[in-house]
């Protein structure tokens, strides 16, 4: 490719790899979330079996590299299984799941973190399992989790720059292609690098506000 | 009837309650006396369910706790206080009293309000409705604590050490309540370390040692010398109490 000069229209490639890359992470986020936190209920419930399953698949899942991870669903799982890959889908697949088990470890920690004397009276007048979980462990494990829970969406959104190596044309994927066509590293990487910051404090600061307003509705110490 | 049957419990290999028989009847108020880990706690656990019986049989007006099916009504007709008060923190006053009528009984929202508040006013919070465990001093956290057992209207209830983490002042509010209950006929399994109030409240004591039930007698035969004084463990018990 000769190289040019920059252009108006690459402000629109940029914030078309942008509108990628922040659509990829809500939605693989939302997934994720909810299935950690499905699994992190699993737990609660001391489901037989699947709890044991669910634990060896969210350590498995923590302890590789994401990118190893994603060459595994992307080429590795359709050439075993013959199946048709998209490097969207595969994206999507492999955040979902990474994100899903670090939301389990938030889940278990803060479902943990509820007192036990609570729960236990709770019990003792009659609630069910699901009424403990929903109406005194819920609330409190929210707001105890919130916290952590910004941090890692904060940190799932850089990961999401793996996923240019298999041609998703997310930020960094148009970062790449702008660098190759203008030679200008410097101001290409700059621009990318700022668009993630300014998408990655929104991120954090929506979730302080949230925070803080799950803390200032339930006015008790001890969180 | 609150019925406690042969009763055994272990955890691992510590025997903590060997054989222990014990009888509430409606309008009784028996308390359990025992030195520290004798097994009182674990007895007041055993029967609203919280731990499972190695042997025996627990039943309340019936109904056996040590069935699933049973238990959720034994839990019904039994309320518990606890020594650590064991509120919701997120929850107003009001809330922790009234979320279990709701949530349990299916009371209509409002019904169960009016009377949580009611049940507030009648142990003096009428104005604390609102406020959160954290914002309550320690004898108003137990007051708290004993209107949600109230709200529940158990037959029996179940009161354990539920003074013992507060001073003298707030022991003393929680007493005064305590008593008030007894006089107007609540059936209470009243487990403490104040001897004279228990003296006071109650019809029957009993003793707990090691696990074992060693006396169980009216109240005035067991402060009597040919009654309970004539155990060597309860004389001694009663006698360490008195000084400290
Ligand atoms: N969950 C438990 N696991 C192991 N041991 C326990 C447990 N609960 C109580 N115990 C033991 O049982 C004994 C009786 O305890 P407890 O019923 O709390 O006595 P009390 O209330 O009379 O002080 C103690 O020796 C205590 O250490
Ligand atoms: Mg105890």
């Amino acid at each position: 490719m000769r190289y040019t000069e920059f252009t108006p229209f690459d402000l629109w490639l940029l914030a078309q790899g942008l509108g990628v890359t922040v659509g990829l992470f809500l939605v693989t986020s939302l997934i994720g979330v909810a299935i950690g936190v499905l699994w992190g209920v699993v737990r609660f419930y001391r489901v037989p079996v699947l709890m044991q399953v669910i634990t060896f698949v969210a350590e498995v899942l923590k302890n590789s590299p994401v990118l190893v991870q994603l060459f595994l669903v992307f080429f590795g799982f359709p050439a075993f299984f013959k199946l048709n890959m998209t490097p969207v889908n595969a994206a999507i697949i492999t955040l979902s799941l990474n994100t899903a088990a670090f939301v389990y470890v938030i889940a278990v920690s803060s479902i943990e973190s509820i007192g036990r004397d609570q729960v236990e009276a709770a019990r003792v007048f009659g609630l069910s399992r699901w009424q403990v979980l929903r109406h005194v462990i819920a609330p409190q494990a929210m707001a105890f989790s919130i916290g952590p829970l910004t941090a890692l969406l904060v940190n799932q959104l850089q990961v999401t720059s793996l996923i240019s190596v298999i041609g998703v044309m997310d930020l960094s994927k148009i970062g790449a292609n702008l660098n190759l066509r203008t030679l200008k590293p410097f101001i290409v990487w700059t621009a990318v690098g700022i668009l993630y910051y300014l998408a990655a404090k929104l991120v954090a600061t929506l979730g302080a506000k949230l925070e803080k307003r799950l803390r200032a509705h339930s006015a008790f110490r001890g969180l | 009837m609150l019925k406690v049957e042969n009763v055994k419990k272990a955890f691992g290999g510590t025997i903590v309650l060997d054989g222990v028989n014990l009888t509430v009847n409606p309008g009784e108020v028996v308390s359990i006396l025992g030195s520290s880990g004798s097994g009182k706690s674990t007895l007041i656990r055993c029967i609203n369910g919280l731990e499972k019986l190695n042997a025996g049989r627990i039943t309340v007006d019936d109904f056996d706790v040590s069935k699933p099916k049973e238990l959720a009504e034994a839990r019904k007709r039994s309320g518990t206080v606890f020594q650590l008060f064991n509120l919701y923190p997120h929850m107003s006053a009001l809330q922790n009293i009234t979320l279990a009528p709701i949530e349990v009984l299916k009371r209509p929202k409002a019904e169960a309000e009016a009377e949580g508040r009611a049940l507030l006013a009648s142990v003096g919070l009428g104005d604390r409705a609102d406020a959160y465990p954290a914002q309550l001093s320690g004898g108003q956290r137990q007051r708290v604590g004993i209107c949600r057992a109230l709200a529940m209207q158990p037959r029996y209830l179940l009161l354990d050490e539920v003074t013992s983490a507060l001073d003298p002042e707030m022991t003393s509010e929680v007493l005064d309540i305590l008593a008030k209950l007894a006089k107007s006929g609540t059936t209470m399994v009243f487990v403490t370390h104040e001897i004279e109030f228990a003296r006071q409240i109650s019809n029957r004591i009993v003793f707990l040692e090691k696990g074992v039930l060693l006396v169980d007698l009216p109240t005035a035969e067991f402060f009597s010398a040919e009654g309970g004084l004539a155990q060597p463990r309860v004389a001694q018990f009663l006698s360490k109490m008195r000084k400290d």
